[in-house]
């Protein structure tokens, strides 16, 4: 889903229907969420944001890491009290790894797509030269 | 802010929600570029915008839904700047967003008194919100 908007720096923020369709997902049948709530909801995203950022940035950079990961957000999470996301997080981290496994899979995949093993494989392979090898001793007819 | 006393967060006495299964993303990309908005924030792994944007999820989730709370307590079918307000100031976890909700009104006063006349979430409406 590619952003519509292109906020400056300085304003970036949530794009505001995105925002609204998750709203109307949590929200009960019989309740409204006016603009200006839904606008004051999605500064209290921004700083929470900022605030995860900054903390997982401090933990990173106490490990010597220039590169925040997971790992520093998950740690983050628990020093700030948020400690009950982290089950989620892990299973989210997990899905993504699966993802990233299964893309690289895929490049293999004639391989398994053949569904034989590499026995099998070059049990074929021998069989296919060992006709050919035949076709050619019978078109090539060299004597001797 | 005189009811402080009497007030009881209602967090205590609410059942627990279920937690919805949200099918709308957040935009990753976007996520990344609020994170490094800050320049003290360097390189993130690939795996990390994801990974706040489930945090952020269910944040909102909880946010929402404790603001649906405060509104449903006052009998009000819109959802006010001012519930979200008491939802923030009325949980632990969203202390850090005390500074940033101050500017919207008080939600009316829970303590059973009635309210006195010129007071309550009319008075917000003095400052014009411009979109």
């Amino acid at each position: 889903m590619s952003d519509r908007e292109a906020p400056s720096s300085d304003d970036l923020s949530l794009p505001k229907a995105t925002v609204q369709k998750i709203v109307s997902e949590i929200i009960p049948a019989d309740l409204v969420f006016s603009r200006e709530t839904r606008d004051a909801l999605i500064e209290c995203c921004v700083e929470f944001i900022g605030l995860i950022s900054t903390q997982a940035n401090d933990i990173a950079e106490g490990e010597a890491k220039k590169t925040i990961a997971s790992e520093h957000v998950i740690k983050a999470l628990q020093e700030l009290g948020f400690a009950d996301y982290i089950e989620p997080i892990r299973e989210v981290i997990q899905e993504h790894k699966e993802t990233q496994k299964q893309g690289r899979e895929r490049k293999v995949g004639k391989f398994e797509a053949s569904g034989m093993t590499e026995e099998e494989l070059l049990r074929k392979q021998e069989e296919l030269f060992g006709l050919a090898r035949s076709k050619l001793n019978q078109e090539g007819g060299t004597s001797g | 802010m005189n009811t402080d006393d009497e007030y009881i967060p209602p967090t205590a006495n609410q059942p627990e929600q279920p937690l919805p299964i949200i099918k709308t993303r957040f935009p990753v990309a976007r996520i990344k570029k609020i994170m490094q908005a800050d320049d003290d924030i360097g390189k993130v792994a690939q795996a990390t915008p994801l990974v706040v944007a489930k945090a952020l999820e269910l944040f909102m989730i909880s946010l929402v839904q404790e603001s649906c709370n405060q509104a449903r307590m006052r009998n009000a079918k819109r959802v006010s700047p001012a519930h979200l307000k008491q939802a923030v100031l009325g949980t632990e976890q969203f202390d850090f967003l005390a500074e940033t909700v101050g500017k919207y009104p008080d939600p009316i006063a829970l303590s059973g008194d009635k309210a006195e006349p010129g007071t309550g979430p009319g008075r917000g409406r003095r400052r014009k919100v411009v979109e």
